[in-house]
């Protein structure tokens, strides 16, 4: 059997930059990735890999309150959908889009944490928990 | 050399009683004894993946079923390669691989040539029971040496692996997750690189018409003309 590759030093610092990039840009720009590749001497391809493959790493800009709606299954029992709908219908955005002012993006998250007090959602660092359609409207009229 | 045929591990493979050497997989040790297990993402120079799960067998005291290609063998392994459990299981996981394949075989070109195909047939797996969403994706033919056709694509890594490990282009990747896993170049560009000039490895070892050649039509028209005489 041939010997199976080892991740090196340069596959485990990926992450790592990858995420300061999302701190610092709110999203990983191509060529910062492109850079990454270049300085690591690995594919551009494997760290587009890692960057699509988490779901708090992304690789075009959102908006300035990202909110991320659990779809696990815990949430997804106690009705998450009503939840995705009405922050749907409040926004007039769906999963993935930015509202055009710019100032939410939604995205469908795994879990995060928070099964016993499901539904949840985050919005940046923030989480919601318990949530009703009720609650959405006053959460999201306090973000700026 | 004297100790390379020294052969220490003995098992049973189908009620038989086979020996292999230190570090060899089932799967090599089946081959070796003629036993054939169908495998789609294995190949035998790489290293192993375990993506494709077609080459799963029963291991005595195992838990689960346990793939072929990437499970050292270890002394007094009871192994069935064929019994009706495994079958099954490995019916259903071909029936899954086609339920979102786009699978139009009649109009594929590498059809004759196609490795799910073939192994499907062999498993008489025929209509999948399962109604899934399929994956479509535009057809990349922007590279006059490498045509790519994803929606075609069964993740079996087998392009990467190759353009890694033997061409050391490694133009591959793998990227999103879950159902959207796909095999990109660079940030899920179109595939046009300069490098796979004189290279195609990929295609050789693609086990669907996900990778094919372009056509050039003036190749079709060589040989005799058709006549039908009426």
């Amino acid at each position: 059997m041939p010997e199976v590759k080892k991740k090196t030093k340069e596959h485990e610092s990926v992450l790592v930059l990858l995420q300061e990039a999302q701190e610092k840009f709110g999203y990983i720009p191509e060529d910062f990735m492109a850079n990454v590749a270049r300085s690591l001497d690995i594919s551009l391809s494997e760290v587009f890999g890692v960057a699509t493959f988490y779901s708090f790493l992304t690789c075009k800009p959102l908006g300035r309150n990202v909110i991320r709606v659990c779809k696990s299954l815990p949430c997804c029992l106690k009705d998450a959908q009503m939840i995705i709908e009405s922050v749907e219908s409040e926004l007039r955005i769906k999963p993935g889009e930015t509202t055009t002012d710019g100032k939410f993006s939604l995205t469908l998250t795994n879990c995060v944490g928070a099964c016993d007090k499901a539904p949840a959602m985050m919005i940046n660092d923030d989480t919601y928990t318990d949530l009703t359609p009720g609650k959405i409207s006053q959460i999201l009229k306090k973000c700026k | 050399m004297m100790w390379m045929d020294v052969e220490n591990i003995t098992l049973t493979i189908n009620d038989s009683s086979v020996s292999g050497r230190e570090g060899m997989t089932i799967l090599e040790v089946a081959k070796e004894n003629g036993i054939d297990i169908p495998t789609l993402c294995y190949i035998p120079e790489l290293s192993p993946t375990g993506a494709c799960r077609i080459c799963v067998v029963e291991v005595e005291g195992s838990r689960a079923l346990v793939a072929a290609c990437h499970t050292p063998i270890a002394q007094g392994m009871v192994i069935r390669t064929h019994s009706p459990k495994v079958l099954e299981t490995r019916k259903t996981i071909v029936e899954l691989l086609m339920a979102s394949h786009c699978g139009f075989c009649m109009i594929c070109e590498k059809a004759n040539i196609c490795d799910l195909r073939k192994i499907a047939a062999d498993l008489e797996v025929g209509l999948p029971r399962f109604e899934t969403e399929k994956r479509f994706y535009q057809i990349e033919d922007v590279s006059p040496y490498v045509q790519r056709d994803m929606s075609k694509c069964v993740l079996c890594w087998k392009c990467i692996r190759a353009c890694r490990e033997i061409a050391k282009k490694n133009v591959y990747g793998t990227a999103y997750r879950g159902f959207d896993a796909k095999v990109v170049v660079d940030c899920d560009q179109p595939l046009n690189k300069e490098v796979c000039r004189d290279c195609g490895i990929c295609i050789n070892y693609c086990p669907t018409g996900a990778l094919t050649r372009p056509k050039k039509l003036g190749e079709e028209k060589k040989g005799k003309p058709l006549v039908i005489s009426s």
